[in-house]
């Protein structure tokens, strides 16, 4: 048995799948404060015997809360002399170009716990000057007497020859045993200080909160007799051992939302799709996520609190490629200064919510504009508003001042949502050179249904797929997941002067130590793979494209298809090739795989195309060219493998449902999958 | 899904976010192509789409200087070849300062007319800071040229794609007269990039909706920004508001030249009346009026509504008055290789004219500078030449209700990044040995100005120059409402023997040995309000924090501070007064 259990921000959800195959799925609230009393609550409601189970993986949002809560350690920081503002510097951008009154994002340190030591490494890694160990005991000794509970080393260069972080280390732990400590070097081998040190610091921020987490969880599993192999879900789309987790908390920052775009993949493997454009439509956001051949990217790239008016803080360890934008359910319609109708990024949230939600909601957002629509009904939500003051919102604050019908209007809202995720889709599809007709387009989350369908035919997507489980899909992905560690080593060499000898002797220690840290863990070797890659680019740029190597020993014939293949994806994303300039490698990335024991799926056999037994009805639905259309309604949980639905038809889940336009066509497949058809041809 | 020109609001709404899209999408491709950190690292370019008559549309920005700049460019496009000489697959080639450049040669400018059905539709463009065109010293800009002959290549305004066929001959000659030909070609070829892919997307986007609705969402669009624009205007108080400044030194150690400015704000217009500044200069501090007037766009914007989408319809309120052959108005064949320490002024002025209004809007005055610099020489190591051309950050200004911002690049840039202390020693060879904050406690107020930053290079073997330009070098950034000045922008240099330590605003082709540092010193941002008025606790953590010392908790701030115990000890006669 093998549970998976994802702590959201309202619910904690559980997807268990036992020694038979057989997938089951469970809810109960989430219980701030004390968040693993929610994960017993809801193994108890799933029915799962807590000592069957084998596998425990978990996902939580308790380390991004605790940095956007700013509710971490107290943290100092000892770094290179010189450098100590380093932190606060940063890069010194203001994206938000023409406000002279921008906010730069506070440092998580402030200068007086900031503190600088001797020593000096060059960029090759050679040593300048040793690391002053006197110096570094006084460091110490003042955090010691400012109460500081957590600490970051990062020093110039660390990327390339850890020794005096090493050094550093090891002397801090035998001076103040009980102090959490993070090396930058462990948590990043790349160039860039302000982003490494950053890294390190926010790691030691979390540490304490994430030590005391899994420290709580793991008391209250045993207690409850659930003894097997625990897991964390990581933002890299694979989990880590608990023990793991605790040295590298920053891992988990993107656990959740990650989880859904890897169980995408998954999910097309076994369907036999692997080109999936991943879609996730929630509350206040939605979330993209191109996967290529099956392989979710994966990038360093990534920053906590970014948006276009604010620079973020970067975080460098390896997060799933997602692009996010702020329309999702909740997002309240307005009308600006100019006369212009937006939707969002300003959400009604869980609380008050939608005017539907009938919590005392005024302002109307997406969710209302699909009720007035027809492709929600009230019965969707648990006592909501009536339809007649949701009609009122949307009238008097969107279709009066265009003079417009209210049903105008909610169409109006909805054209402008489908625009704004329109263009997230095509920033990961379309502007990095991908032809969306290829892809088949995977749409969870409680938004996902409703505008899927919408969405694929303006984007071209031939296929649209909403999962079995797609209202716990997060923690569905995390079921499927297995071990995984990137590594990412930054190594600055032109291909033509590459020695391949020193190459294949890193790419090779790399894979050794991650090979050794499984077995040690009790994996089995022919379970533990890896997937190499370089990131290269012309020499002269800064931007890197990411290349899959060959499995094997590079040599010069290898070699000259890399290059090859990097032309090639190069001009794939930016149009154009150099062919005459050098090439550079920046980045070796080694991912590296231990796979788990997975119960294999068992799909259901079908039970013919008749959909009838699932009809619960009809009404009323506006689409957009078509205006209002009776429209037949079935409910989801009544459909059989199997069953066919053409459109227009509305599929009814308990909190959503699932919208198939005129032309479409909605099949079950022996998954509990349904797959809609869009009316786009193939080329 | 619309017929005729019965257009739907929401059709025009998604039109409207299709060609902002479309300029991010351009801007984006060319960064991300670039062959050189003035592009990639301090983004050193704009680009964007205009209608068929040049009216900007919507243009992705790395820096606010450039902001309308493209539509200049365009125009003079139209101007020389009119509709009818241009063709699909034509670009135009362009840097003319005084003309449809607008800046200095360095940085270059190509325009895309774009068809649809055969007819001229758009134009998409872009401009963008090559490392290198040529001219008397490398990276190209320098501090003492006299005329624009010794600033580099000049492209006026000529094809450089004739229906789709390269102009070879071009390409040849910019490869002969530049000193980083891989990287000016490989620049060029990151803007072509960018401007196919407008191209290509304002086709799709016309061959979706129709010529006509797409032409339908732009006058919208153009009217909706116009709109914001006046609605903002309306908020301000309506009055006329004067202020003057100084550009310090053209190179020649002539000046200060005095500029000034006189603001009318109106119910639907805000004049600008530069008239009376000082006349252009021999030295390449010298600005054209396209320069200005981007400049005071971007203070337009930041009283106005800075967080709008920009085109032209914004600017229509916007009137820029100057005399000719001004400082500020240059023209040919006046040098300008670094008009950007006199165009600064044009933000500047207006900024200082109204941060006593609306304060709310405008904070205490900034570095101002660009603090530009350039470092040349050959790696020691790869005994490769190298060339580090860069803006430097420094302190921003206190406002009324917070405090400066410590580090950040100057209006003039944005989302403009340093480079980092371990990427540049290992490109130039070169070793930072320090990169700090300068903490030196100017701008006292109470809201204090925030810190600028120490930069030091150190040279690893011999023959390297340095050039670098660091306005704002004597006449410190301006407090408000009774906050104090900040403090300035310094060059130090101290050659290794020890012996030699100098401390300039200006300097060209200083000649560097190993050993011998460079200092780049910015200034720190202008105060707000009386320092005395400041928070016990906030002057406490100042202290200990050392961002100010004991003596100016003391002198300035009016609190005595135990510096064993870090605790209040006494409150000031002067302090105390205050109440």
């Amino acid at each position: 048995m093998r549970i998976a259990t994802d702590i959201g921000g309202t619910f904690t959800d559980l997807v268990y799948v036992n020694d038979a195959g057989e997938i089951g799925v469970a809810k109960s609230d989430t219980t701030p404060g004390q968040f693993e009393q929610g994960v017993l609550d809801v193994i108890r409601r799933s029915g799962v015997n807590p000592y069957h189970i084998d596998d425990f993986i978990h996902g939580t949002t308790v380390i991004i809360n605790a940095l956007t809560e700013r509710k971490g350690a107290k943290t100092g920081l000892i770094t290179t002399k010189g450098f100590r503002d380093v932190l606060e510097i940063a890069r010194g951008n203001r994206p938000d170009l023409f406000n002279v009154r921008y906010l730069k994002p506070a440092p998580f340190v402030p200068r007086h716990l900031r503190l600088e030591v001797s020593e000096r490494l060059d960029y090759t890694g050679v040593v300048v000057s040793p690391l002053a160990s006197a110096e570094l005991k006084a460091a110490v000794q003042r955090l010691k007497a400012e109460g500081v509970e957590a600490v970051a080393i990062s020093f110039l260069h660390a990327y390339t020859n850890p020794a005096h972080e090493q050094e550093a280390l090891q002397l801090i732990a035998e001076w103040w045993p009980e102090v959490q400590i993070t090396a930058s070097h462990e948590i990043s081998q790349e160039w860039r200080e302000y982003e490494r040190t950053n890294t390190a610091v926010l790691n030691s921020y979390v540490k304490p909160t994430a030590a005391a987490y899994i420290d709580h969880m793991e008391q209250r599993l045993t207690a409850e007799g659930v003894n097997g192999r625990r897991y964390v879900m990581q933002s890299n789309a694979g989990m880590t051992s608990f023990r793991q987790a605790k040295l590298t908390p920053i891992q988990m920052v993107e656990s959740g939302p990650v989880a859904g775009i890897f169980g995408a993949a998954i999910l097309g493997k076994w369907i036999g799709e692997e080109n999936i454009i991943a879609f996730d439509i929630g509350g206040t956001t939605a979330k993209c996520s191109l996967i290529d051949k099956g392989e979710v990217k994966v990038t360093t790239d990534y920053k906590i609190e970014q948006n276009e008016r604010n620079a973020g803080y970067p975080v460098k360890v390896p997060v799933v490629d997602i692009v996010e934008i702020g329309t999702g359910g909740g997002s309240i319609a307005w009308i600006d200064e100019g006369g212009s109708l937006r939707v969002g990024p300003k959400s009604a949230g869980a609380l008050p919510g939608p005017v539907a939600y009938g919590r005392g909601g005024q302002a109307p957002t997406t969710t209302d504009a699909n009720l007035l629509t027809g492709r929600l009904s009230l019965d969707n939500f648990a006592s909501p508003a009536s339809m007649e003051t949701v009609r009122q919102a949307i009238e008097e604050q969107i279709a009066t001042p265009f003079g417009l019908s209210a049903d105008e209007a909610a169409l109006g809202i909805l054209r402008i949502a489908n625009s704004n995720m329109l263009n997230a889709l095509k920033l990961v599809s379309v502007r990095r050179g991908y032809d969306p007709r290829d892809f088949t387009l995977i749409a969870f989350g409680g938004g996902g249904p409703l505008h899927a369908a919408a969405l694929a035919r303006e984007l071209g997507v031939r296929k649209v797929v909403v999962p079995f489980a797609s209202s716990v899909f997060s923690a569905w992905g995390m079921l499927m997941t297995d071990l995984r560690k990137d590594h990412i080593q930054t190594y600055i060499r032109r291909i033509e002067r590459l020695d391949l000898a020193e190459l294949n002797g890193i790419l090779a220690q790399i894979q050794e130590s991650g090979l050794q840290a499984y077995l040690d863990e009790g994996l089995r070797r022919e379970d533990i793979a890896w997937v190499r890659y370089a990131d290269m680019r012309y020499l002269g740029q800064e931007h890197t494209v990411k290349v899959i190597m060959p499995e094997e020993d590079l040599t010069a014939a290898l070699l000259a298809e890399l290059s090859s293949q990097f032309h090639e994806i190069h001009e794939r994303e930016y149009t154009f090739r150099l062919e005459g300039v050098p090439v550079e490698i920046v980045n070796l990335h080694v991912s590296i795989i231990g796979s788990v024991r997975k119960p294999a799926p068992k799909p259901l056999a079908g039970h013919g195309s008749d959909a009838s037994d699932a009809h619960t009805g009809t009404r009323p639905v506006l689409f957009d060219e078509a205006n209002w259309l009776n429209t037949p309604v079935y409910n989801r949980n009544k459909l059989q493998p199997g069953n066919e639905i053409e459109g227009p038809a509305i599929v009814e889940e308990p909190s959503s449902s699932v919208v198939v336009y005129p032309g479409q066509r909605l099949a079950m497949d022996g998954y509990g999958n349904l797959i809609i058809e869009t009316e786009v041809h193939s080329r | 899904m619309t017929t005729g020109s019965m257009i739907d609001p929401f059709t025009r709404e998604i039109v409207k976010d299709s060609l902002v899209a479309i300029g991010e999408e351009m801007f984006y491709s060319l960064a991300r192509t670039s062959m050189s950190p003035i592009i990639y690292e301090v983004l050193d370019f704009a680009s964007g789409l205009t209608d068929a008559k040049g009216q900007l549309l919507t243009q992705g920005n790395g820096v606010t200087g450039f902001i309308g700049m493209l539509t200049f460019m365009v125009k003079n496009t139209l101007d020389k070849f009119g509709p009818e000489g241009l063709h699909p697959g034509d670009v135009i080639i362009l840097n003319d300062p005084y003309g449809g450049g607008g800046s200095h040669l360095s940085d270059v400018g190509l325009v895309m007319p774009i068809f649809h059905e055969g007819e001229l539709v758009a134009f998409a463009a872009n401009k963008a800071h090559w490392t290198e065109v040529g001219g008397k010293d490398p990276g190209s800009w320098t501090t003492d040229s006299t005329e624009i002959y010794q600033e580099g290549l000049q492209f006026p305004t000529i094809k450089l794609f004739n229906k789709g066929e390269i102009n070879q001959a071009l390409i040849d000659l910019i490869e002969a007269n530049v000193r980083f030909p891989n990287l000016s070609l490989g620049d060029m070829w990151a803007q072509i990039a960018g401007l196919r892919t407008g191209e290509r997307r304002f086709g799709e986007l016309c061959s979706k909706y129709g010529k006509q609705t797409v032409q339908a969402s732009i006058d919208f669009l153009l009217d909706h920004g116009e709109q914001v624009s006046r609605q903002q205007l309306s908020l301000l108080p309506a009055g006329v508001y004067e202020a003057e400044d100084e550009v310090e030194d053209d190179g020649f150690g002539n000046g200060p030249f005095p500029v000034r400015v006189k603001v009318t704000i109106t119910a639907d217009e805000f004049i600008c009346d530069f008239r009376g500044s000082h006349p252009q200069v021999k030295g390449p501090m010298n600005a054209s009026y396209t320069a200005l007037v981007s400049s005071v766009r971007t203070i337009f914007l930041a009283v106005t509504n800075p967080s709008q989408d920009v085109n032209d319809g914004v600017f229509r309120p916007l009137r820029v008055i100057t005399d000719r052959k001004s400082i500020l108005s240059a023209e040919r064949p006046a040098a300008v290789s670094t008009y950007w320490e006199s165009m600064q002024f044009g933000a500047e002025l207006v900024w200082k004219a109204l941060a006593p209004v609306i304060p709310d809007r405008l904070n205490a005055g900034h570095l101002l500078s660009v603090c530009g610099i350039i470092l040349s020489g050959v790696h020691p190591v790869t005994q490769e030449p190298y060339l580090i051309v860069e803006p430097s950050v420094g302190g921003w200004g206190a406002g009324s209700d917070m405090d400066g911002l410590a580090g950040q690049f100057c209006i003039g840039d944005g989302e403009t990044y340093n480079v980092p202390v371990e990427v540049a020693e290992a490109r130039y060879g070169i070793r930072v040995d320090e990169y700090s904050l300068t903490a030196d406690g100017a701008g006292a107020g109470e809201f204090r100005g925030g810190s600028g930053v120490i930069r030091t290079y150190r040279t690893l073997s011999d023959g390297h120059s340095f050039s670098g330009t660091f306005g704002r070098h004597e006449i410190v950034p301006w407090g408000l409402n009774g906050g104090l000045a900040g403090s300035g922008n310094v060059i130090e240099i101290r050659k290794a023997d020890g012996r030699q330590v100098q401390q300039l605003g200006i300097c060209a082709r200083v000649p560097l040995d190993q050993g011998d540092v460079v200092r780049l010193i910015t200034a720190t941002g202008g105060g707000y309000g009386n320092p005395l008025l400041r928070p016990a606790d906030k002057v406490l953590a100042d202290w200990k924090d050392g961002y100010i010392s004991l003596e100016q908790a003391r002198d300035l701030y009016g609190l005595v501070i135990d510096p064993a115990t870090g605790h209040l000890e006494q409150i000031t006669a002067a302090r105390a007064a205050l109440g």
